[in-house]
């Protein structure tokens, strides 16, 4: 027995990005914040796949597909022998192993198809933008749940047999994974390193992330420079319908809401009550008061526009109307962690003031993405 | 524009401001209003602006100075200046300044105003340079 080198440098980087990735995906699993990194994960993730396909036909002895060709009734085969200690050691990929790893590859595919759905129907961003309903999404991103689920599932048996291998045959597979050595018989085939091929993998990953994250930099160096922060990822779907009167009559005492983000029986109600417009007379006349109606209710939160206006009208009761958006259920709940005096801290001052986190709010689109609590100015301590 | 600029330049400040149409028709509905209705005074007019009522005031929301932007007072929204020295769009459409005459006469005075009371901050205001 001698130190072979089995596992290239290349299969060694893939391994590790990617379960470093699924980790880090899973940890900012519905985040508004995180959504960036996940997305960013995902993409990642996708390309990984496509990186390993390519060197699964390409790559040194161990790394291709032939060399671990095995289907599923050999993978059953062996993982009885595993269960009942007589399992022969392989030292490439063995055949339940294998099955595993033909099994991720096809899921991560599902996850990172399915998030690129959810991702266009909720926040219209990413590749498929604009091409899928809000409502169809909700199918994606249940499928995009399960198979993120069944996945760590997998993960869970692959990590299973891992220790199970390494205490069955007396080594310890995830050190190899990271040296990509094995002890084997004289004679068995070897790799070789292919650091050439590594440092591509590795350069494409770093400049995919650098290409990725550079908002951040640049938006924390434009900060210091006093400049506007720019949203963390642009929206590139379909833009809200946008009406110019909309905009003069109620922009001129606050941010114009975008229609979508209430229902029609709310618009109705308080274009019927606007000469008691929360304590003021808005004076409309009836053609102008027609005309703004006309517009709210043919982009009201009833039309499900938005992941806001699906979430905002689920949130209510039949018929219920609201007058304030501040006032529904799914607003009350998405702002509850915002205390008092946040509220009330410069540059916020007002629960109408959408536009002080939210960088889309004149759009009316409010994406996760486009959110961001300004910094505060230096908090006096808690005196409590 | 240019012809009423030069026109400001060559004749007396009062007869300048008068010339704003919205204010002739605030002129012919405060001589129906009042027989013996006389002229607009900006003078009246600025103690008008400057007047509280309660809390409000048109000083409250447009700040002391016709010339400055304001903030809405419960939505702290930027109210652009009313003065057309600092901002021009002002009183040039007479549906608009009307809306905003009766909505915060409303909010201030809790009625409408007279078409003397828009004439004189009308005066007033178009006077401010």
């Amino acid at each position: 027995m001698q130190r072979t080198l089995i596992w290239d440098v290349p299969t060694r980087l893939f391994h590790w990005t990617l379960a470093l990735s699924f980790a880090l995906a899973w940890l900012t699993t519905g985040s508004d914040r995180w959504l960036a990194v996940h997305v960013f994960l995902g993409y990642l993730m996708m390309g990984l796949i496509g990186f390993r396909v390519i060197w699964g036909l390409l790559g040194t002895h161990y790394a291709r597909f032939a060399s671990f060709w095995y289907g599923p009734r050999a993978a059953l085969a062996y993982l009885r022998t595993v269960l009942n200690r007589t399992a022969a050691r392989h030292i490439g990929h063995n055949p339940t192993g294998s099955l595993a790893i033909y099994i991720l590859m096809l899921l991560t595919l599902v996850v990172g198809v399915s998030g690129f759905f959810t991702l266009g129907g909720e926040e219209q961003q990413g590749v498929f933008a604009g091409t899928i309903s809000l409502l169809q999404s909700r199918t994606f991103k249940k499928l995009h749940e399960l198979s993120a689920n069944l996945m760590l599932l997998v993960i869970i048996g692959h990590l299973s047999g891992v220790v199970a291998e390494s205490l069955l045959h007396h080594e310890n597979l995830a050190r190899s994974m990271l040296s990509g050595n094995k002890m084997a018989e004289p004679g068995v085939p070897s790799a070789t390193s292919r650091w050439g091929v590594a440092a591509l993998l590795l350069a494409l990953i770093l400049g995919f992330g650098f290409w990725w994250f550079y908002y951040a930099v640049d938006t924390k160096l434009d900060q210091m420079r006093g400049e506007q922060e720019s949203p963390h990822v642009k929206f590139i779907g379909t833009p809200l319908a946008d009406n110019p009167q909309w905009r003069a009559e109620c922009g001129s005492c606050h941010l114009a809401y975008h229609p979508n983000l209430l229902p029609s029986v709310s618009w109705k109600a308080l274009l019927a009550g606007q000469a008691q417009h929360f304590g003021s007379d808005l004076a409309l006349d009836a053609s102008t008061s027609a005309a703004l109606l006309e517009y709210a209710i043919a982009n009201s939160a009833d039309k499900q526009l938005t992941e806001a206006s699906y979430k905002i009208g689920r949130s209510l009761k039949l018929a219920e109307a609201p007058l304030r958006i501040s006032e529904t259920p799914y607003w009350v709940k998405k702002h509850r962690k915002i205390t008092t005096a946040q509220w009330q801290s410069d540059p916020i001052k007002s629960k109408a003031n959408c536009a002080a986190c939210h960088l889309d709010a004149d759009e009316g689109t409010f994406l996760d993405a486009a959110m961001q609590i300004p910094a505060a100015p230096a908090k006096p301590k808690a005196s409590q | 524009m240019k012809t009423s600029i030069l026109a400001c330049l060559a004749l007396a400040l009062p007869l300048c401001a008068s010339a704003n149409p919205i204010l002739e028709s605030y002129r012919t509905a405060a001589k129906q209003e009042n027989p013996a209705f006389k002229d607009f005074s900006a003078a009246t007019g600025q103690k008008f602006y400057t007047t509280k009522v309660g809390a409000l005031s048109c000083a409250a929301c447009h700040t002391d100075s016709p010339m400055a932007a304001g903030k809405h007072a419960s939505t702290n929204k930027e109210i652009l200046p009313l003065a057309p020295t600092a901002n021009p769009k002002r009183f040039t459409d007479a549906a608009n300044v009307e809306k905003w005459f009766k909505r915060n006469c409303n909010d201030v005075l809790k009625r409408a105003c007279t078409a003397q009371e828009k004439g004189d901050f009308m005066s007033y205001v178009l006077s401010v340079k």
